[in-house]
């Protein structure tokens, strides 16, 4: 699943998220007929909205084939927000059938694949946002022992990991000043150790973070986690 | 109200937010931080598995409140036997009407308080000096809300939003000693003052953190010793329940307050933890003679009959507000009732009934980031609560819940037609359908756009590559799975 | 009675469409007790470190009572009869009085009273009405001393929970009465005690 925020705005995030699940040998398929995991209007309250795009989404990925996403809070929503939007449904139990078949990235590679050291070199000093909708998983876990294991990568450790970036979706418009606020103490403490570029799992905090530092005239680049992948295989010419 | 012109999408809790003074919150976030880490840090130091006593907890709390019939009649049985009167009150009025008949009966005037969010719920206290009697806070961060005429900002720390010298202008104000900022002199001088207000009260009324099914034990707990006091000099006992605060067994305390200690205040034990089985030892001089326990009821059945069941469980540990992000900016008094942060934003609009809609904003006060699920000592899944009650909030048509979510009917369309989707990406339009509404140059955008930029649109561009590119070659179909998914 | 039939039909009405109750989780209070940072080689020897730990003054015989007594300088105060002719043996300088009178409060400095048993875990008191006498002598002075014997001392919070029999107000005493409410600033002896001592004889 491609996500909304990448088929708009971040389209090297799932370039980058293809090639490295080609490189792990997997064929990937990208239904055309595919929109959005349906969380904005699951978010805002309007169920009955989410439902329509559940139900679509649902159908578009009809098969038994895993379904990757480079989103922990697009995972986090088939795993949590379908079962609640379907409930009472006459089709609630596509919802878990659903979600059996539904990785996040990284989970995929390291709990599905059991890839858990990633080749190639990546020289730069990373400081990783664990995004909220991974919370309590092992998805985040997943994410760091991946970079963890990358020649040449060093991760920064700063304060209040456990903080939200603070975009939430819509909440980033009914409440842009708490929303804001949240957005740019995260990244006090995420450039603490004067990072090269600041990096996450999901594209949405990053669309926010890198919001508030284009704002503020401040250059430093955001990646998605599977481009961090690909370019250290790009690095050692794992991958053309 | 400036800030309001400019976006008037914006959310109630936004706005108290902006209009704080930055003083105030910077002692909210720092005292809240400094709690969050502090628990954070016993947890792990004396448990191997917090979290597993955490899930634990909850499923006694949901088993209690699944079994609530069986409990509260068990409950009512062993008080009696206990030698305390059981009296039942389904709202807050006859909460109070109960509490100043049986004063009255009893020929008292005079009550000593310790903290009780119930009675914060029931307005007791002013209720009471309506009809003549005199009612006394005696925490001392609830004795300063009280002579300030304020409110508490949270419900374990209920001044956390003043300082020092605001404390100490008001303790020279009510005549308790010249100004002095000193923390120390402040609570010797309460000491004082509260030691007189002990000796003369009839009454010393409580709250309870738990009342045990089996045995009529009411448990309390507090730090600073005044639920002792009030139950030391007074004559009679009386403590306002809400009826969800049963526990089982006595043996399911230690769980409960280990981690209520610990999730509230980062301590093992609270200081003082009282069970309290009845009036006075018959070889006892000070103390209650007479016991009365009042189970509240104020919409807590309705709560239980809906689909927010779990926020009954609820220990009032505070710690998920301390947690919170939105807490922390917006401070106690932006979610206007008697519990604030993640709790208060689930609790306080159900426990108004119909006037739902007047708090259905609170709900919509959230990133949904979890972090009040993470620290929630009995396992509140309160992110699914607060996206219930956004349902809610839409489906009656609330328009104060609305405020600054764009509608998501046109963007549903779109999402649910490939075709729609494809013209909107393609054409670029994707930018008035766009998820999260921020695109539209609206009130809402330019909210966004304050503070944060958009990045270049680059709709389609990644389709585009997906149908062009030759896929290599070495592709195998899909491995294998070695385990099911993380949820 | 109208409130309370009307309550517990609400609450009955409310959980008739529950699907599925949660069952009573099967488990081992054990559960919630905490480990200790290292082996202790008594029951003592952990609560002592513990009640430390939260501030309050752990004494092992008479003597040290003695000793605390006559370093604070202490002149006047409350104690339990039972234990009057112990204290006047270990620390004959004090004017000890066996009445307690709730109009003078503050002219006791201490108050010794019986203590019913503690807990090794927390390094917590457990005061009981039957035992500690009378209730505000433990409460009202700046120091009390709580007096145990070694063998009450009970390994940890479930065991205590079990020793709760019927008395009508048992508390469990973890250090002397503070708050943190002016500024998250800790000041210790608000209503209750400043100083928490707990003498093992
Ligand atoms: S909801 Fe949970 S974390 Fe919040 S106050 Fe209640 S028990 Fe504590």
């Amino acid at each position: 699943m491609g996500t909304c925020l990448c088929d708009a705005f971040f389209d090297d995030a799932a370039r980058a998220t293809v090639e490295v699940l080609e490189y792990l040998g997997c064929t990937v398929h990208f239904p055309e007929a595919q929109t959005c995991c349906a969380q904005p209007a699951f978010n805002a309250g309007d169920w009955a909205a989410a439902r329509r795009v559940i139900r679509h989404t649902v159908g578009v990925f009809d098969g038994e084939l895993p379904i990757v996403i480079p989103s922990g809070s697009c995972a986090h929503m088939v795993y949590h927000g379908y079962d609640l939007a379907l409930e009472g449904e006459a089709d609630a139990d596509a919802a878990p059938r659903f979600a059996r078949r539904t990785w996040e990235l990284c989970d995929y590679i390291v709990n599905g694949l059991e890839v858990r050291e990633w080749p190639g070199t990546y020289r730069k000093k990373i400081a990783f946002h664990r995004s909220c909708h991974t919370r309590g998983t092992r998805t985040a876990e997943s994410a760091l022992a991946l970079l963890g294991s990358i020649d040449g990568l060093e991760l920064c450790t700063f304060g209040e990991q456990e903080q939200c970036c603070g975009f939430g979706g819509t909440f980033s418009v009914a409440f842009p000043n708490i929303s804001a606020k949240m957005g740019r103490i995260k990244l006090e403490h995420m450039r603490d150790g004067d990072p090269d570029a600041i990096a996450g799992s999901d594209m949405a905090c990053l669309l926010h973070l890198g919001g508030i530092l284009d704002r503020e005239g401040v250059a430093l680049p955001r990646v998605h986690i599977a481009q961090i992948l690909r370019d250290a295989l790009k690095s050692e010419g794992l991958l053309s | 109200m400036k800030s309001t012109k400019a976006y008037p999408t914006r959310q109630p809790v936004d706005r108290y937010a902006s209009d704080l003074s930055p003083s105030v919150q910077e002692s909210v976030y720092n005292a809240s931080k400094l709690k969050t880490e502090a628990r954070v840090d016993a947890l792990q130091r004396d448990f191997a598995d917090p979290d597993a006593n955490r899930r634990l907890a909850g499923a006694i709390k949901q088993h209690t409140l699944d079994h609530l019939d069986t409990y509260l009649e068990q409950a009512e049985s062993s008080l009696r036997e206990n030698g305390a009167a059981v009296h039942w009150a389904s709202d807050a009025e006859s909460a109070n009407q109960i509490i100043l008949g049986i004063m009255q009966r009893n020929d008292c005037r005079r009550m000593v308080k310790s903290k009780s969010m119930v009675s914060e719920e029931t307005e007791l206290v002013p209720f009471l000096e309506k009809n003549g009697m005199e009612a006394v806070e005696t925490d001392l961060g609830e004795y300063i809300v009280q002579i300030d005429h304020d409110h508490p900002s949270h419900i374990v720390t209920p001044i956390i939003h003043k300082n020092r010298q605001e404390i100490a202008r008001s303790f020279e104000r009510e005549g308790l000693g010249a100004y002095d900022d000193d923390p120390t002199v402040i609570t010797r001088r309460a000491r004082d003052y509260l030691r007189s207000k002990y000796l003369e009260a009839d009454v010393g009324l409580t709250g309870a953190n738990f009342v045990s099914a089996e045995s009529g034990r009411i448990v309390l707990v507090t730090n600073e010793g005044n639920a002792r006091f009030s139950m030391a000099a007074p004559r009679i006992h009386i403590a306002l329940v809400g009826i969800e605060k049963l526990v089982p067994k006595d043996r399911d305390l230690s769980l409960f307050l280990s981690l209520l200690a610990r999730s509230a205040t980062a301590q093992c034990l609270t200081v003082y933890t009282q069970f309290i089985g009845g009036p006075r030892h018959r070889t006892q001089r000070d103390g209650p003679e007479k016991m009365h326990v009042v189970f509240l009821d104020n919409r807590r059945t309705e709560v239980l009959s809906g689909d927010c069941r779990k926020i009954l469980r609820c220990i009032r540990c505070g710690a998920c507000m301390n947690v919170c992000p939105v807490y922390r900016q917006a401070s106690g008094h932006a979610y206007r009732g008697v519990y604030p942060g993640p709790v208060g934003a689930v609790l306080s609009p159900l426990l108004k009934g119909k006037e739902f809609p007047e708090l259905a904003d609170l709900p919509k006060a959230s990133s949904l980031c979890g972090a009040c699920n993470e620290v929630c000592p009995v396992d509140i899944p309160i992110p699914e609560l607060l996206l219930r009650l956004r349902n809610r909030a839409k489906h009656e048509h609330v328009s104060l819940a609305a405020r600054g979510t764009p509608s998501m009917g046109i963007w549903a369309r779109a999402a649910s037609s490939p075709g729609a989707w494809k013209t909107a990406l393609s054409a670029g339009r994707l930018l008035n359908v766009v998820p999260h509404g921020f695109l539209n140059l609206s009130s809402p955008a330019r909210a966004w756009q304050s503070s944060r930029k958009l990045p270049p649109f680059r709709g389609g561009a990644f389709r585009k590559w997906m149908r062009e590119r030759n896929p290599p070659k070495n592709g195998v179909p899909s491995p294998d799975r070695k385990s099911e998914p993380d949820s | 009675m109208k409130d309370r039939d009307t309550i517990l039909k609400r609450v009955r009405d409310g959980l008739a469409e529950t699907p599925e109750r949660t069952p009573y989780p099967e488990y081992d209070p054990a559960c919630a007790v905490m480990r200790q940072p290292h082996e202790f080689s008594s029951l003592w020897e952990l609560f002592a470190w513990r009640m430390k730990s939260v501030n309050g003054v752990p004494l092992h015989g008479w003597n040290a009572l003695g000793d605390f007594l006559r370093e604070r300088a202490l002149k006047f105060g409350y104690c339990d009869p039972e234990y009057t002719e112990a204290i006047a043996a270990v620390c004959g300088s004090l004017d000890i009085t066996e009445r307690f009178d709730r109009n003078d409060l503050d002219r006791y400095e201490f108050g010794i009273t019986a203590a019913a048993g503690a807990i090794a875990e927390t390094g917590t008191i457990v005061l009981t009405d039957a035992a500690t006498r009378p209730r505000l002598a433990a409460l009202a002075p700046w120091i009390h001393i709580a007096i145990l014997q070694e063998d009450d001392i009970w390994p940890d919070s479930p065991t205590a929970l079990k020793r709760l029999g019927d008395d009508p107000s048992v508390i469990w005493v973890t250090g002397p009465s503070k708050t943190a409410d002016v500024e998250g600033i800790l000041i210790e002896g608000v209503h209750g005690p400043g100083v928490q001592v707990c003498c093992v004889v």
